[in-house]
């Protein structure tokens, strides 16, 4: 120890050690602070969003964007495998009543997509009406869509140039109590859906779901061509057995997305 | 030596036994200072028995690495308990510090001890620019406190045996 003092090799194994054991902080084992609150924050608005009579350049008046909404259902294929989806090619926001079931000429929707009011701080004052045409089912395969469905459904095929708005052709969802979500800032909808399906009358069944409201935004800000626009997206699932549905193809819960946008153009 | 997991931990069985033996070594020599001349103090006698406890923290390592080999008589077993074997072979030397020939220079297991020291100062360096390197010097510090906790032990250990052999032996002497 004469080469190196005994002094020395302590302070030096001192100094290595302290440096690896403040190197070798992580911080890891620190207790976190305790949040600010646990509470959910939620933020609404206070936009009134209603369709009014549609007019064409009334840009307080809201109009369904058809093009670009879509209302699409999922069930898991024979119950256990994966999912099976599709979309529905006619569908529209009206309270259909009994005597505008009928057939209609025509390519577009007949009827006014007039039938909601969205309050975004007020869901008392919300409501909505909407249909979907069963025949227009669309997975992508054409055999399908043109034979077993019809079959699982109850209805029948497409006819070119019809609006095919009979009691065995549409199902129906209608709102009877919209309220706020007290986890988020979505909205839980109760609502009747009525379809006939495979059965002799239709039925009406309660079901709740979730109805999201995507804020209103503008597109083209800044230019003469600017407008707004926002969306709601509903999502419930309902039991296909209930409705008279006995493919063993599909699962026997079906879910429901109804993604609608809106313009003020 | 290779990167998988059973280097890492073998490393870190090696590091635990014997990388903090230096330090208390240091520190009781430290203490002890320049006085030589009461060999009765309890710190001079602790400085000469340094070697022992040495000795001791390499026999217990000595039985985990019999132990890990009798868990499974085969080549392959025998092979995987040699992942670092410089420092292993390096490690069961030390056994060597119960024979007064390699005992009475204490500065030998004070070197001996080094040795693992230095790999750990180097594995520092090595890991110390990355997050993931980070973890690993956090773990090679945990064995580092825990070494310099096993060789205090040890040291306890053969204190205690020493005094108790010591107090003894003398009245052994007085029946005689």
């Amino acid at each position: 120890m004469k080469l190196f003092s005994n002094k020395t090799l302590l302070a030096l194994l001192l100094l290595l050690s302290g440096f690896g054991y403040i190197t070798s902080c992580t911080h890891e084992n620190d207790v976190l602070p305790a949040p600010a609150s646990n509470a959910v924050v939620i933020n609404r608005g206070n936009a009134v969003l209603l369709p009014g009579t549609m007019t064409k350049g009334d840009t307080t008046q809201w109009k369904l964007d058809k093009a670009h909404s879509s209302v699409l259902w999922q069930t898991n294929y024979v119950g256990l495998a994966g999912l099976l989806t599709g979309r529905f090619n006619q569908f529209g926001m009206h309270n259909v009543t009994d005597a505008e079931m009928q057939n209609y000429v025509g390519s577009g929707q007949p009827l006014m997509d007039t039938s909601w009011a969205f309050y975004e701080n007020d869901p008392s004052k919300t409501y909505f009406s909407g249909y979907v045409q069963m025949n227009q089912a669309n997975t992508g395969e054409p055999g399908r869509d043109g034979g077993c469905l019809l079959t699982s459904f109850g209805t029948t095929p497409i006819v070119a140039g019809t609006q095919n708005l009979t009691v065995t052709n549409i199902a129906r969802i209608k709102t009877t109590k919209v309220e706020f979500d007290p986890l988020s800032e979505d909205y839980i909808v109760t609502l009747n859906l009525t379809w006939q399906g495979p059965l002799a009358t239709p039925l009406t069944e309660s079901i709740v779901g979730k109805l999201k409201y995507i804020r209103r935004a503008t597109v083209n800000a800044g230019t003469a061509s600017a407008y707004d626009v926002f969306g709601l997206q509903l999502t419930f699932q309902f039991n296909c057995r209930d409705y008279g549905v006995t493919s063993t193809s599909i699962s026997d819960n079906v879910q429901i997305e109804c993604n609608m946008n809106f313009n003020n153009k | 030596m290779g990167n998988d997991i059973i280097t890492y931990i073998q490393k870190l069985e090696l590091f635990g036994f014997f990388s903090g033996y230096c330090l208390i070594y240091t520190l009781i020599y430290f203490l002890k200072g320049e006085n030589n001349s009461k060999p009765k103090l309890l710190i001079n006698r602790l400085a000469t028995l340094l070697p022992y406890a040495y000795a001791l923290t390499a026999t217990l390592y000595l039985g985990m690495f019999i132990k890990n080999i009798s868990l499974d008589f085969s080549i392959q077993n025998f092979q995987d308990q040699f992942r670092v074997p410089f420092l292993e072979i390096w490690a069961l030397l030390a056994v060597f510090f119960w024979i007064p020939l390699f005992n009475k220079k204490t500065v030998f297991s004070l070197i001996h001890s080094l040795v693992f020291f230095g790999f750990l100062v180097q594995e520092f360096f090595i890991n110390m620019n990355s997050p993931v390197g980070k973890e690993a010097i956090h773990n090679y510090m945990k064995v580092f406190t825990d070494s310099l906790l096993l060789n205090l032990t040890t040291l306890a250990l053969v204190t205690f045996t020493y005094f108790f052999l010591l107090y003894f032996g003398k009245k052994r002497k007085s029946f005689s």
